[in-house]
């Protein structure tokens, strides 16, 4: 019977150290909630600024469909990922780009609200985004290493 | 221990061996013969039903005609191995699988009867004979490993030919021992909890490699290495567990040591080899313990041994293929629901980098496209291939926090299939204490 109790401590001791060590938690990290108000971090120049208005705009979509920010921006990793996205969420493609086309504006008003942006900047983006695809505006912006 | 008596342990160690000896070479196998991930489980699952369905017929046939059963269990083996290593397409490959199962369970089954003479005693014969089954379930997935690296998959099925071609010297002088009475009805306790621990082993001897070489990406060699502990602490505790007695009591305890390990490796604080020592070695200590007292205990006082043996076979292959059918869908299914989670949290380290911002929107693409060419050749996207090219402080930080969140994405995969391995593990105890006074036949 000592046997049969040395090895039942043995296991115990074995689990409850791999316990403590955080066993029961490591998993991939959660990712946020798109919803919830994130912080207007100080922008350095006018990437940062259009990273943070796509990032807000992003999540202003993401919230409305239930989804993540990163659900949002893997969807537009290409235009199969776009369809399989819709149909997931029962959505048309269309709805989707006009969901983050209202987020991107939304996110505008408020970045030139806090002064982030002056009104020109602000303008030509909202005409951005009213003119282009969704689709499309990533791509100009992948263009534009130099803004 | 004399000759022949190693020339058989020798072949049984070989023919149990190959229930795990192949999982290192899954993933080349997949690459040789391109099918399906679920289709590829066949190469194991077919060499362990095949046992598990043969045993019993073929300890009948052991029990009358032990020299010629294993002498042509031995030939057919050697040419279902060779078949394997040559075989032109996956469905070649599987039925050379189940020809060595149906072989290897004429030559594990006549090997007992025959050891019974080359070691003189019965129960000197069943204990050789279990822990030459012992050792070789625990060695496989280690030997498939090295030979893997070092000579490919194919090697695995070449060499273990001529090594069991050797044990034909140990029929020398052997003869057939006349068992007139019949063989008597089996030990139900200790086979039930040798299926239900043979089942939770599974994930230790399987799903543990593929952690370590599709999940860690380990070169198979120091995988193979990495799992050697579990064979060395197996051998350890058959030679040294003799002293704890009653039987159901070494078993018992190894049934605890065995469900501990699996469960510390379902709950792995961190990513790497180093953590899955400890595990393994309550797992190997267990497994020589519970192992060898049920197969004890299964033999002891019977006089049939080939046809008892032949029921612990058919109780730990069917425990196999019982462990592929509960645990692999769990698996997979983890697997599944982690690559959702790891490209959500991965897209969000990018989305957080201190790289350039309007960077972020093609790397992400990038290990979303990267993440849909790993999953079609069914193995784990390299990080620092698809985001290490470019320089910068940023990217270096990016490729770290990247790896961290898949390791633990992998590691959290295989976590559900341990502990439910682990609960299969210490349902074994409910037999073994339900049939410990149970009287042998």
């Amino acid at each position: 019977m000592r046997a049969i109790a040395a090895a039942a401590a043995a296991s115990l001791a074995l689990i409850v150290v791999y316990l403590a060590l955080g066993g029961a938690s490591y998993a991939p990290a959660r990712v946020a909630d798109p919803c919830a108000v994130r912080d207007w971090r100080n922008p350095q120049g006018l990437q940062h600024t259009v990273e943070q208005i796509v990032l807000s705009g992003l999540d202003g979509a993401a919230c409305k469909l239930h989804v993540s920010r990163e659900d949002m921006v893997l969807a537009f990793a290409s235009r199969d990922a776009l369809s399989r996205f819709a149909r997931q969420h029962h959505v048309s493609t269309q709805q989707v780009d006009e969901l983050v086309r209202a987020g991107l504006l939304r996110s505008i008003d408020d970045a030139e609200n806090a002064g982030a942006l002056n009104s020109t900047i602000a303008d030509l983006l909202r005409g951005f985004v009213h003119r282009f695809p969704i689709e499309q505006l990533i791509s100009l912006l992948q263009q534009l290493p130099g803004v | 221990m004399r000759t022949p008596a190693v020339l058989l342990a020798v072949a049984v160690g070989v023919v149990l061996a190959d229930s795990s000896v192949v999982t290192i070479a899954l993933p080349d196998i997949l690459a040789r013969y391109h099918v399906e991930i679920s289709t590829l489980a066949w190469v194991l699952t077919a060499f362990n039903l095949a046992l598990a369905l043969s045993a019993l017929p073929a300890a009948f046939l052991a029990r009358r005609r032990p020299v010629p059963v294993f002498g042509v269990g031995i030939l057919v083996f050697s040419a279902a191995s060779l078949l394997c290593g040559f075989a032109p397409s996956f469905g070649v490959l599987v039925a050379g699988r189940a020809l060595q199962g149906v072989a290897g369970a004429a030559v594990v089954c006549a090997a007992l009867d025959l050891l019974s003479q080359a070691a003189r005693t019965e129960a000197r014969a069943a204990r050789v004979w279990a822990v030459a089954g012992i050792v070789g379930a625990a060695l496989g997935p280690a030997v498939g490993g090295i030979l893997t690296q070092l000579l490919g998959w194919e090697s695995i099925f070449f060499v273990q030919a001529p090594v069991v071609l050797l044990a034909l010297v140990a029929l020398r002088g052997a003869h057939a021992v006349v068992v007139p009475e019949p063989a008597g009805r089996p030990h139900v306790g200790a086979n039930a909890a040798l299926l239900l621990i043979s089942g939770g082993l599974v994930a230790a001897l399987f799903l543990l490699v593929i952690l370590l070489i599709n999940g860690w990406r380990l070169d198979p060699l120091e995988a193979g290495l990495a799992v050697t502990v579990m064979p060395l602490a197996a051998i350890a505790a058959a030679r040294f567990g003799r002293t704890i007695t009653p039987l159901w009591v070494r078993a018992s305890s190894g049934v605890l040591l065995i469900a501990g390990g699996l469960a510390a490796l379902g709950w792995l604080p961190h990513a790497g080899a180093a953590w899955t020592f400890p595990p393994q070695l309550a797992i190997g200590a267990g497994l020589g313990f519970a192992l060898s007292a049920l197969t004890e205990r299964a033999l002891a006082g019977r006089s049939a041994q080939a046809v008892h043996g032949g029921w612990t076979i058919a109780a730990r292959h069917a425990g196999v293929v019982l462990g592929l059918l509960v645990l692999t869908p769990i698996f997979t299914h983890d697997l599944h629901k982690s690559e959702r989670e790891v490209l959500a949290s991965g897209t969000a380290a990018v989305l957080d980098s201190r790289i350039p911002p309007l960077d972020k929107i093609a790397v992400a693409r990038h290990i979303a496209a990267a993440v849909d060419d790993a999953k079609q050749q069914a193995r784990i996207p390299d990080v620092s291939e698809v985001v290490g090219k470019h320089e910068g402080s940023g990217y270096a930080d990016l490729v770290s926090k990247l790896q961290d969140q898949l390791d633990r994405a992998v590691t959290q995969a295989f976590s559900h299939a341990f502990l439910v391995a682990a609960l299969l593990c210490l349902a074994a105890l409910v037999p073994i204490l339900l049939s410990r006074r149970e009287v042998s036949v």
